[in-house]
């Protein structure tokens, strides 16, 4: 569906002129290219104009003045001009073809390297989707812009001009009677060229609509089926398939009037040489074959016109898709290392925050004036609602945001002077949603010290408590873990990314805790992992399960922008607030399903 | 949604509509040639007439070439010829007619490509909506939604451009070779000699590039996907500072699509060049001796003239057909994974049923009941004949829920409690013994009446993307007043959210509206039901998936609901199911305890361990907490602490 609505989006853009600049500009990098194209399409132009000449010649001076000595000598030239023909051709392929590629290519790299450079506000702010399509359908559409529509227009330019140019040294008066008939030409094609992507763009929005509407079906059936709502839904599916009936049809009609219509107007030009051209030539004014060159140059300059609607057409796309490129290519990254920033060597020490304010968005703010100070070694788990701020605290320690007020100092050392590089380096986090990369379980391990050695990356992975499922599989280290991971359970991404972790060495631990079902033994697994990792680190750990919560040296409760509670399990259990609240209502769910023998099978049932 | 606007009025545009009812079941079984025939049933005339259009254009267009050699031959250089504006306005008729051919046949076959798809959408809709649960259990929303998309889109192309493509060409070629021949056999002749080469290497050629390019594609897909997992996993990205590596891998797929996409480009331009020549060669030759044949006087100047531009108009299209041809397998590989969905069964497929006498009263009666299914009712692997049998996912199931009676079901997860329920609205079909409602056989009532009275409240709640009051009103037959609405609202817990939002019972639900919290969704779907008011109710688990602040409300609306109606509830909790009238606890597809509460709480089974267990967890949880408040340190870890970890939800919904 949201792939449907960039489509949408893309035909909304105007002409705009530094767009196209914009757009224009990339070309500079690949002058040799556009060399090669712009020297084969004049050359082309001028060939084929010539040719057609040639053809004349033949005629005129050859056969109507019946020298077969001439002809041969003329056939010998034509044939040498057509053969020679060939290598602008290759060249007009390969320029336009190089130039496209290259252009996508150098989009998708510069826009990737900027996206590695940005800050993560950037991404909590764009969906990944949007991304996507910049780096991979816009930057390939802005290439095919290259290739075929700013190549194809100056290809019909050249041959529109070249062979009006033949026409006028041909005769003058005819060539300039053509050349008055051109903007007509132009002004049909428009008019059309308008009318039919608006026409077009009418389908495809259409076409979205039907899309959500078979998607809605699909995903709903079986509620569809439950409400016995077949009929009505087919009465209102059948409308909207006449509309798409009707509005594609429309675009086909308009397409299809399109090249009759210029072709008329070529007609009446080609009526207008048979007439004009025949009353010229019994003054001895003009040659059968430039009468006939004539007819053959008009049918000439018909095709690049007849490509022109869709030539705009593909601009105005492309020019859509540049805007949004380029905004990209522009954004600046928030989080900028000061000029003289400090490499941390060590980010052992305690974790103080002094009077810290920070917001996302300037009206609701997360922290105000927040102090706290996490002394080396402890493990510090943080719980409290959701969106209440317990990512954005660990997110300032690795230096992701910056507060907008305060200082955040690691060992004494202001986090602001050293950095970024160093900072996250030095942090290790596992996240609620393991995220692995395709490739092999090791490549994946490995990801956390891309030097480690085998045996280092199976230490990490025995300590983690992966190493138990990853040899039972045939391929061991070596198995291939699929796109984002797929082929392995939730619970089995969990432990390789533990094992990550672990072999990253950092000196603070964060963790962001899995809350997807695992099954109990996996759980088990994770938990020795995780107990391992945090033992002797300083540790930060975004706990949902009531296990790790206890185990921590120190509870904070973040919520309604900033910490209402802290201290150990049985002092906030004591207490009486938030935590008890939490922790009670927590402990019947947990115990509830742990207890269940209905949650997974029997056996859990003969543990409990 | 009117298309008047920009369309074909709604009105014109059936007028262009043919055989609206044509079954295309009858194509699914059909060759080729035949199928495709059958396809456009209704727009064979209309296609045909687009065809011979074509060929009408063509024949204009060389008689434009016959019509200048006249006007060469006679009147410039000899005499008896017309008048230089009859010769003119014959030019321009000749136009006028090529032009209007060529108008008739693109807009005859969009008439035929557009009329063809639009009976194929409307039956996939219907076609999909009838096919039966077990499809849509196998065969995943998105495949689907491209066959009825994108597959549907290419077949358009493939009448729209492709197959109208090779008879322009064809045709092309025929009334132009005629025309040469005509105008001198010999010449035509030479004329063709390196046709049959420029066919070979475009037939040759174009296939390869097809392969090229799919090679090409999957290059894309990888860069695709390390661009999408990079993205994706920024964080951990960032964690690792591991920028410059992605950098690194990245450009070297990025590279490799580069590297694919140049190769691309120097296959089409040896092509292009290549075929140039021969197309040279030809020229040379034809221009040669035709020149030598005009000065021996064996050819006249006007028909040297017709054979070089007939010849030269000719030879892009020979060299173009590949191509086009190598589009039409695209377009039947997206017609055959159409038809693979069209030759399914619809649920209803050939049934006799008939309307009970009477309105249902709700009595339900399962006698020796049991189930089992097709493990791979995949949509292409149909048609093989081996179709493996599940185990009995339901075996001897025998019990009587009489008119309002709450029947309780208890079990563990694939105990078969889900699929027992879905028995009653024919969700799926029985395989063994007989369920009958009111006395009536199952098998004999219609499915539409059924499930007309049965409503169900699921797990996870779905809503459409339309507005709330529309989703409300989905099982509703006929007119409402808003009283009644807010009516059902209020008992749902819903009307004073829903009058909360600034476009109230208008507002919009879903990606392009409002997200509604599980419990929001869960009250409308239950407000959707008590205006539905169907006699038999199913609960499917209705109470897990909310967060514990709205589950009192949530209790309390479905409550409302039970009354008076005959309610299957399938629960976890003993809490909400001892109050029911019979309890079913099913084990692998059995019935392994049947009775109420006061009997199976005390008698051995696994009745009495859930409800031990269940009873047990508050007392350990007061425990604890007195023991936290006495004691200063954590307490010991007490092991297994659940499998399945409580969603941020359960945080969330607790304010103090």
């Amino acid at each position: 569906m949201t792939e449907q609505y960039f489509e949408e989006e893309e035909f909304e853009t105007a002409f705009d002129g530094r767009t196209l600049v914009q757009l224009l500009r990339l070309q500079l990098r690949h002058k040799r290219w556009v060399a090669v194209y712009l020297a084969s399409t004049l050359a082309i132009s001028v060939q084929e104009a010539y040719l057609t000449f040639l053809t004349k010649r033949i005629v005129d001076e050859g056969l109507v003045a019946g020298d077969w000595p001439h002809v041969v000598g003329l056939i010998v030239h034509y044939g040498a001009v057509f053969a020679g023909f060939s290598i602008p051709v290759v060249g007009f392929i390969v320029g336009a073809g190089y130039l496209g590629e290259l252009i996508r290519y150098d989009l998708c790299r510069d826009m990737f390297a900027r996206l590695q450079q940005l800050s993560l506000s950037y991404f909590d702010r764009t969906p990944v989707g949007w991304l996507m399509a910049r780096l991979t359908s816009d930057a390939k559409r802005i290439g095919e812009m290259f290739s075929w529509g700013v190549m194809d227009l100056f290809w019909g330019l050249s041959s529109i001009f070249v062979s009006l140019g033949f026409m006028v040294a041909i005769s003058w008066k005819l060539g300039l009677i053509m050349a008055a008939v051109i903007p007509f030409l132009f002004f049909v094609a428009l008019r059309f060229q308008t009318r039919i992507i608006r026409a077009y763009r009418h389908v495809r929005s259409t076409n979205s609509r039907l899309t959500g509407e078979y998607n809605e079906m699909l995903t709903g059936v079986r509620v569809v089926k439950s409400l016995a709502r077949e009929q009505l839904n087919s009465d209102r599916f059948n409308e909207l398939n006449l509309g798409m009936f009707g509005s594609s049809f429309r675009a086909a009609f308009l397409s299809a009037l399109f090249l009759p219509s210029v072709q008329l107007v070529a007609a009446l030009a080609v009526g207008t040489i048979i007439g004009y051209g025949g009353w010229q030539f019994q003054l001895g004014d003009i040659t059968i074959g430039g009468i006939q060159a004539f007819v053959a140059y008009i049918a000439y300059m018909l095709m690049p016109i007849e490509e022109m609607s869709r030539v705009f057409a593909e601009m105005q796309q492309a020019m859509a898709c540049g805007e949004r490129v380029f905004s990209l290519l522009g954004a600046k990254p928030e989080i900028v290392d000061a000029p003289d920033a400090a490499n941390a060597t060590s980010m052992r020490g305690d974790i103080e925050f002094s009077h810290v304010d920070f917001a996302y968005d300037s009206d609701v703010p997360v922290f105000t004036d927040l102090c706290l100070t996490i002394g080396n070694g402890e493990t510090v788990a943080l719980v409290g609602p959701t969106g209440a701020g317990k990512s954005t605290l660990v997110n300032l320690i690795c230096r992701f945001y910056e507060p907008q007020r305060g200082r955040i100092s690691i060992g004494g050392r202001d986090v602001a002077t050293l950095s970024q590089r160093s900072v996250q380096s030095r942090v290790g986090m596992v996240l609620q949603v393991p995220h692995l990369f395709s490739g092999t379980i090791q490549e994946n391990i490995r990801y956390g010290r891309l030097d480690a050695s085998d045996e280092e990356v199976l230490a990490a992975s025995r300590l983690a408590g992966s190493h138990t499922f990853i040899s039972t599989l045939p391929d061991a280290y070596r198995s291939v873990v699929g796109e984002e991971g797929v082929k392995l359970s939730v619970g089995q991404r969990q432990l390789v990314s533990i094992a990550r972790a672990i072999l990253a060495q950092p000196d603070i631990f964060i963790m962001d805790e899995a809350t997807s079902s695992v099954d109990t033994l996996t759980e088990a697994l994770i938990q020795q992992g995780m107990n391992e990792v945090l033992r002797d680190r300083t540790s930060l750990v975004i706990a949902h399960r009531l296990s790790t919560v206890r185990q921590a040296d120190r509870i904070l409760v973040v919520r309604g922008g900033g910490i209402k509670e802290m201290g150990t399990h049985s002092e906030l259990l004591a207490a009486g607030g938030y935590y008890h609240h939490l922790y009670t209502s927590q402990f019947r769910e947990e115990k509830g399903r742990a207890l269940d023998p209905f949650h997974n099978s029997r056996s859990v049932v003969a543990s409990a | 949604m009117s298309v008047t606007s920009v369309g074909v009025g709604g009105a014109g545009a059936q007028r262009l509509l043919r055989a609206n009812d044509f079954d295309l079941k009858q194509t699914a079984h059909s060759h080729r040639v035949v199928a495709l025939w059958r396809l456009i049933t209704g727009y064979r005339l209309a296609y045909g007439l687009a065809i011979l259009s074509l060929g009408l254009a063509a024949l204009a267009r060389a008689a434009s070439q016959f019509l200048l050699r006249d006007f060469v031959d006679h009147g410039l250089m000899g005499n008896g010829g017309w008048s230089l504006p009859a010769y003119a306005a014959g030019f321009v008729l000749l136009g006028v007619a090529t032009g209007a051919c060529s108008f008739g046949a693109g807009r005859l076959a969009a008439q035929a490509a557009e009329g063809a798809c639009f009976r194929i959408r409307g039956y996939l809709y219907d076609h999909m909506q009838a096919l039966p649960f077990l499809f849509h259990d196998n065969n995943a929303t998105g495949d689907l939604l491209q066959r009825a998309t994108s597959d549907v889109e290419a077949v358009r192309k493939l009448f729209a451009n492709t197959l109208l493509g090779i008879g322009r060409t064809s045709l092309l070629i025929v009334v132009f070779m005629t025309g040469m021949i005509l105008l001198d056999m010999r010449l035509a002749l030479w004329s063709a000699v390196t046709v049959p080469f420029i066919l070979a290497a475009s037939f040759r050629f174009f296939p390869l590039i097809s392969s090229r390019y799919d090679l090409a594609q999957q290059q894309e897909a990888r860069l695709s996907t390390r661009l999408q997992e990079n993205l994706s996993g920024i964080r951990v990205v960032r964690a690792f500072v591991r920028q410059a590596y992605e950098i690194r891998m990245t450009e070297r797929d990025n590279l490799g699509l580069k590297d694919q996409g140049l190769k691309l480009t120097n296959l089409h331009a040896v092509f292009w060049s290549g075929t140039d020549l021969l197309v040279a060669a030809q020229m040379v030759l034809s221009v040669y001796l035709g020149a030598r044949a005009v000065l021996a006087g064996e050819l006249t100047l006007g028909s040297y003239l017709a054979i070089v531009a007939l010849l030269g108009q000719f030879m892009w299209p020979v060299r173009n057909l590949g191509q086009v041809i190598t589009r039409v397998s695209t377009g039947w590989v997206s017609y055959t994974r159409i038809m693979a969905v069209v030759r399914q069964e619809r649920e209803a497929a050939g049934e006799q049923t008939s309307l009970p006498p009477s309105d249902m009263e709700g009595e339900i009666r399962f006698e020796r009941v049991g189930f089992a299914y097709d493990a791979t009712a995949k949509v292409d692997d149909l048609g093989s004949a081996a179709v493996a049998q599940s185990p009995a996912v339901l075996e001897d199931v025998s019990f009587t829920a009489r008119p309002g009676q709450v029947v309780a079901l208890l079990g563990p997860t694939g105990s078969g409690k889900s699929t027992l329920v879905s028995l009653i609205p024919r969700f799926y079909e029985f395989t063994q013994g007989r369920i009958t409602i009111d006395g009536h056989d199952l098998k004999t009532l219609p499915r539409d009446w059924l499930r007309r009275h049965i409503g169900i409240v699921q797990q996870d709640p779905f809503l459409f993307s339309t507005t709330i009051r529309r989703n409300m009103l989905m099982g509703v037959r006929g007119e409402i007043d808003d009283e009644t609405l807010y009516a059902a609202a209020r008992v749902a817990h819903i009307h004073d959210v829903v009058q909360e939002f600034p476009d109230g019972y208008e507002t919009i639900v879903g990606e392009k509206g409002v997200t509604l919290s599980g419990g929001q969704k869960q009250r409308v779907t239950i407000a959707r039901t008590l205006l539905k008011n169907p006699r038999i109710l199913i609960l499917d688990d209705a109470l897990s998936s909310v967060d514990v602040s709205t589950e009192g409300h949530i209790r309390a609306a479905l409550k409302a609901l039970m009354k008076d109606r005959t309610t299957f509830i399938i629960g976890h909790r003993i809490q909400s199911i001892m109050h029911a009238d019979q309890i079913l606890v099913l084990d692998k597809g059995r019935i392994v305890q049947h009775g109420r509460h006061h009997d199976l709480k005390d008698r051995d089974g696994l009745y009495r361990d859930v409800f031990r267990i269940q009873s047990d967890i508050e007392s350990e949880l007061q425990d604890e907490l007195r023991k936290a408040t006495v004691a200063a340190e954590p307490l010991p870890h007490a092991g297994i602490n659940g499998a399945g970890m409580p969603g941020p939800v359960g945080i969330n919904g607790r304010t103090t």
